[in-house]
């Protein structure tokens, strides 16, 4: 641990000096401001509409963060060659990667935590407006969906660590890791038509069937950590399915991160 | 000055209002060009909620925005509505895809009420979104609550409305007119006033411009036809028959004028002696208004 701190210390200070994150926290306060207009155009549900786009900002902008500067932290080392530098120091493969991962992980909490005050500063001025219209908003559901969304950023980075173990460009990381996220996103979504195609009327062959089933076990389940439905509507999340999704981030990152570890330790630097 | 130093402004100061003139000839010709609607494009569902990833209440309320906004540019002129019939199927489908991405949002569930209800009167899809809205919402008791009315006032089914209006009742905060309303709907009678009593406390909680606008008129047409049945049945008090027609009332000093029907259609009673008019509560295209 007391290798991996400064590791994760100094990649946390360059991603926070990293110029995307202003364009990031711009576009995201872009998103908060028009907020105010659009919910203003709603008749009823007020508070429905204002939890959606103040939870789909912060989601969309963590996930820039995630694809513009978290995978650049991993790949600047590479490209620029410093990471001779810290590989000359005594610490192993592993112990450098986990750094990386920590600071990353570090860098996506105090950016989400940052955004996500000011998406609830947003929330409260909108409810403030319009009081009648905020019966069923409960702040308890919204700060946990800003949990889960944090949550799921940790999970894409660790997939992104993954990638970056063994393609030679940032680009192809960064393809990768766009890729998964949909697929990750959609796969709850895509399992639930090819198991049930006569809704949409196509027929679809038992070999895509078996197929998505597989990716269903391989890829990350995305769709779990979006309760916005559920934060816009203030319905209950039991405590058990909270608790089984801080396991399933925790298992999940551990056993993509291993595999990484395991093949960053054989890759070869040009 | 040199040639190279002037060049950049010279070609900045020509092509600047070129380029102006051109997007607007080019937007202008853009919108002549023979094509389908945009509005009607629509996916199914499932593949909506594919493609949406994790925005799915994001692309509810866009739907939904884009069907009040389709309804709300129907307005030609001060009260002349121009809208398609495959129209209403478009909106009808828009406003099913906003509510399977987020089955709990309320307002889809309104805008297709009052639209699809009294202004397509489509009663049945309406119905269907009413239905789909309060098995989820089921904490909410104004959906039921307009299922209810809708079995009443347009397919005169008094049991089913009762049944639907006692089950907002027994919600929580539902108004306590509510159990009222629904004693009074399982008795045949009363059409009208009962519909002028509804349509108030809707138009209490509605927020919606375009819907309030449409509401209070309706709610105009509704007295004067109530003002007409009134006299309808002082006629009949006196002479034991029903009125032939409503110029009649007027022979017999009973009413001082028949009103005008501010959808543009014209009053009349039918040989039940009930009042309709020719407008069935639409804004009536003034090409075929003489139907």
């Amino acid at each position: 641990m007391q290798l991996l701190w400064p590791i994760a210390i100094i990649t946390f200070k360059e991603g926070i000096r990293n110029r995307s994150i202003y364009g990031i926290s711009l576009l995201a306060l872009l998103m908060l401001l028009a907020n105010f207009v659009i919910s203003g155009m709603v008749a009823q549900e007020v508070s429905k509409v204002a939890v959606d786009i103040a939870l789909s900002a912060i989601s969309f902008s963590g996930l820039l963060l995630v694809l513009f500067v978290g995978i650049n932290l991993m790949a600047k080392d590479l490209d620029r060659k410093t990471i001779y530098m810290v590989m000359a120091k005594p610490i192993s493969r592993s112990q450098y990667l986990i750094g990386k991962y920590i600071g990353v992980i570090l860098l996506i909490t105090v950016c989400m935590s940052l955004l996500s005050f000011f998406a609830a500063v947003s929330l409260l001025l909108i409810k403030f407006g319009h009081p009648t219209f905020f019966q069923r908003f409960s702040w308890l559901m919204v700060g946990l969906s800003f949990f889960f969304t944090t949550l799921m950023l940790i999970l894409v980075a660790a997939l992104s660590f993954l990638f970056s173990s063994f393609t030679s460009t940032s680009f192809l990381t960064f393809i990768l890791t766009i890729i998964s996220y949909i697929i990750g996103m959609s796969l709850n979504d895509v399992k639930a038509l090819v198991e049930a195609p006569q809704s949409v009327g196509i027929t679809v062959s038992p070999v895509t069937v078996k197929i998505v089933q597989a990716a269903y076990y391989v890829f990350p389940n995305l769709s779990l950590f979006d309760i916005k439905l559920q934060a816009a509507h203030g319905l209950p999340v039991p405590v058990t399915y909270v608790i089984g999704i801080v396991a399933y981030t925790m298992v999940y990152s551990v056993i993509v991160m291993t595999m990484a570890c395991l093949i960053f330790r054989k890759k070869e630097f040009p | 000055m040199r040639v190279s130093r002037i060049f950049p402004i010279v070609l900045l100061v020509v092509f600047i209002p070129v380029h102006f003139n051109i997007i607007s000839y080019v937007s202008q010709a853009n919108r002549n060009l023979a094509n389908g609607d945009e509005v009607n494009v629509l996916l199914p569902s499932p593949i909506l909620k594919i493609t949406s990833l994790d925005y799915d209440g994001l692309v509810s309320d866009a739907l939904y925005f884009k069907a009040m906004l389709f309804y709300g540019s129907t307005y030609v002129g001060e009260q002349q509505r121009k809208i398609f019939d495959w129209e209403y199927t478009w909106f009808y489908n828009t406003l099913t895809a906003a509510t399977d991405l987020d089955p709990y949002f309320l307002d889809p569930y309104f805008l297709a009420n009052g639209v699809l209800g009294w202004e397509a009167k489509r009663v049945a899809e309406a119905n269907l979104l009413l239905a789909k809205g309060s098995h989820y919402r089921n904490w909410d008791y104004w959906l039921p609550f307009y299922l209810g009315f809708n079995y009443y006032y347009f397919l005169s089914d008094n049991t089913k409305a009762a049944e639907y209006v006692m089950q907002a009742a027994q919600k929580p905060g539902a108004d306590p007119f509510f159990s009222v309303f629904a004693s009074r709907l399982a008795y045949k009678g009363n059409r009208t006033e009962n519909a002028i009593i509804f349509l108030e406390g809707v138009l209490k909680t509605s927020r919606n411009e375009t819907m309030r606008k449409d509401y209070k008129i309706r709610i105009a047409t509704l007295k004067l036809m109530l003002t007409l049945e009134k006299g309808v049945a002082v006629y009949k008090e006196r002479t034991g028959n029903n009125p032939e027609k409503l110029s009649v009332l007027v022979e017999q000093h009973i009413i001082d004028r028949i009103p005008e029907d501010p959808y543009g259609g014209e009053f009349y009673v039918d040989n039940d002696g009930a009042v309709k008019t020719t407008s069935d509560l639409r804004y009536m295209k003034k090409e075929n208004s003489k139907k």
